[in-house]
């Protein structure tokens, strides 16, 4: 009768989570000592290392790995991009996570709900229009919050509207808001440079890349990351009554309507700043939860941390992949993270099994 | 623990669904409310679990007003087992059962190994013990629905409403929850769509028509052909077996129009 495929998740039960995530904090660390290693200029593995010690614990000889090309490349150039891509992976996929306990709906992800790309009309409006300077130097991510906040909020307002939200209205909701955000924001960017810059702009804001990392960036990114992300460890049990809806959860002693907003300004604020940074990179916050909740179950005590590394170890490879793919040139890292998670969302959305839309309300 | 409502009113759209209702479960008692589609039987319940707002009237737990709780603390009081559960994602049996434990929670308390132990003992309580792992929607919907009786149990509440949770359920499972929520310790407000199985396990009856209560009492005293013709159009001969049990027995409109001719 306990046959394997009746479990819920393929790995099920606490040794397996425990090995989980000892395994990927590893893979995630050994992975960001490798990657670190490669890239166009042809560096000595343990030069890389030694200008990582001198600039982290000022070890080692302040002549050759404290400045000068070599010392740049390593610490300007590679580690402040990959450090990005974690805070960014770890992001996307837990506010993923979250999108989806709060609809109630595993399809949501902040790029099929168009959030991101309102975070990115937000960021263009501060950049281009100068709009936000008053609050000071991170101004143009909290403008992305702004816009990343007002979308989601639009999206389950207009999936509400007429009757209960079912996954073909939000789906429409997000991809109608995500359109305008994008060709306002397009719109700007083009008006604004001349035609050459303008494409650039655009690509950058709606492809995402991590090209632009740096430490100052950096901070804020990884201050909304960490933040949220623990934030998110301490809800599991809220975001676990979320899926049973908010008659269940009533009666299990949690109104769902205060957690759901402030939920939602987090994620924003994670979304936002990722966006920031970045621009818009597409369906980590959908594949990655999809992949923990098979082999793992929905349990959110565990799904918050794995979303959180698995993300992280993702966008790493996924960066490291879109530097190395293409010779002279690099990928958009947001081609890469749609190519791989269109047909994943499509696949979601053939199977049955996901109640689309009519059964639940 | 004990439950009163006063002159309670509810108002869905435009309709009236609850005109002023006057209820009572009093400690450890069974209470039964029977009454025909759209009577108002379910919307005093929701009432009472609070996912409906009444537009009137009161409600207390122990003489004190239930708007006055927080929704954590009537979670402490009040278990609920409702209608049917269908969910979007894949919980195990031993998530579904431990959310029972959410109301004992602050904001920060992780799981304790006496949580799991509570959620251990009230899978056994439903026979469920084996489908700790299992995932939830795998289950039949009587397995099911004593999964949802489990993580009720979970709770610990000195009080259990049952939102018709045997609808749907082949007679084997009414009775076997039936039986198992009997020997709880604890206040037990149910609506009964089936007479005969209000009759076997309720120690007092409600009878609901159009959103009032128009009789109550023990069941050997409130049903009676009249008021199941009151409250159904039903002809109805009731009867009592050898072991004392009240039995009813419908006739069926067919039948009446042959009597008649």
């Amino acid at each position: 009768m306990k046959s394997v495929d009746l479990k819920n998740g393929v790995l099920y039960g606490k040794p397996f989570y425990w090995i989980a995530v000892l395994l990927l904090s590893a893979m995630l660390i050994l992975s960001l000592l490798w990657a670190v290693t490669i890239g166009s200029v042809d560096l000595a593995m343990g030069d890389v290392y030694r200008v990582i010690l001198f600039k982290t614990f000022g070890i080692g000889d302040a002549q050759i790995y404290g400045s000068g090309s070599m010392s740049d490349i390593v610490w300007y150039v590679r580690l402040p991009r990959l450090v990005l891509a974690i805070a960014i992976g770890a992001s996307l996929s837990t506010a993923g996570v979250v999108m989806q306990a709060i609809v109630k709906n595993p399809l949501a992800d902040p790029y099929v709900l168009g959030i991101s790309s309102g975070a990115s009309l937000g960021a263009t409006f501060a950049i281009i229009l100068g709009v936000g300077t008053a609050l000071g130097n991170g101004y143009v991510g909290i403008m992305a919050f702004i816009g990343a906040f007002l979308v989601s909020i639009g999206v389950i307002f207009l999936a509400n509207m007429g009757g209960k939200a079912t996954s073909v209205k939000l789906l429409l909701a997000g991809t109608a808001l995500s359109s305008v955000c994008s060709a306002i924001s397009s719109f700007l960017l083009y008006v604004k440079n001349n035609s050459s810059g303008a494409m650039e702009a655009v690509m950058r804001w709606t492809m995402g890349s991590l090209a632009s990392a740096n430490w100052e960036t950096n901070q804020l990114l990884l201050i909304t990351t960490i933040v949220g992300v623990c934030f998110f460890l301490t809800q599991y049990r809220t975001l676990n009554l979320m899926l049973l809806g908010d008659e269940s959860a009533i009666t299990l002693g949690t109104d769902l309507h205060r957690w759901r907003i402030l939920y939602l300004v987090v994620s924003s604020l994670m979304i936002g700043f990722a966006v920031y940074a970045a621009g818009v990179i597409g369906f980590v916050g959908l594949i990655i939860p999809h992949i923990i909740r098979i082999l793992f179950g929905t349990d959110h005590k565990k799904m918050v941390p794995l979303c959180a590394l698995l993300g992280a170890l993702f966008l790493l490879w996924a960066d490291v992949l879109c530097r190395t793919l293409l010779e002279r040139t690099e990928l958009p890292i947001g081609i890469l993270t749609s190519m791989i998670g269109a047909p994943v969302f499509i696949w979601l959305m053939v199977r049955k099994k996901y109640g689309f839309g009519g059964k639940e309300s | 623990m004990k439950i009163t409502t006063q002159q309670l009113r509810a108002v869905l759209g435009n309709t009236e669904i609850l005109r002023g209702i006057d209820f009572e479960a009093n400690d450890r008692e069974f209470v039964g409310i029977i009454g025909p589609n759209g009577s108002g039987k379910s919307t005093l319940l929701r009432c009472l679990y609070r996912v409906l707002n009444p537009s009137g009237g009161a409600i207390y737990l122990d003489g004190k007003e239930l708007s006055s709780y927080r929704v954590k603390e009537s979670a402490q009081k009040i278990a609920v087992v409702a209608q049917h559960n269908y969910y979007n994602f894949e919980f195990s049996v031993r998530d579904v059962v431990m959310m029972g434990r959410a109301p004992h929670k602050r904001a920060l308390d992780r799981d304790t190994a006496e949580d799991y132990q509570i959620m251990r003992q009230s899978l056994k309580a439903v026979g469920m013990q084996d489908f700790e792992e299992r995932s939830f929607s795998t289950l039949s919907g009587g397995e099911q629905q004593r999964i949802i009786l489990a993580r009720a149990l979970a709770q610990q509440t000195p009080c259990l409403i049952l939102d018709e949770p045997t609808n749907h359920l082949d007679i084997k499972y009414q009775l076997w929850l039936m039986d198992i929520v009997k020997k709880l310790d604890c206040t037990i407000i149910s609506a009964v769509h089936d007479l005969n199985i209000a009759a076997m396990y309720c120690d007092r009856l409600y009878a609901m028509k159009h959103g009032e209560i128009i009789a109550q009492g023990r069941p050997r005293e409130l049903l009676t052909k009249e008021l199941i013709k009151e409250l159904y159009e039903v002809d109805a001969e009731i009867m009592t077996d050898q072991e004392g049990i009240l039995r009813i027995f419908y006739h069926s409109y067919h039948k009446r129009e042959e009597r008649s001719e």
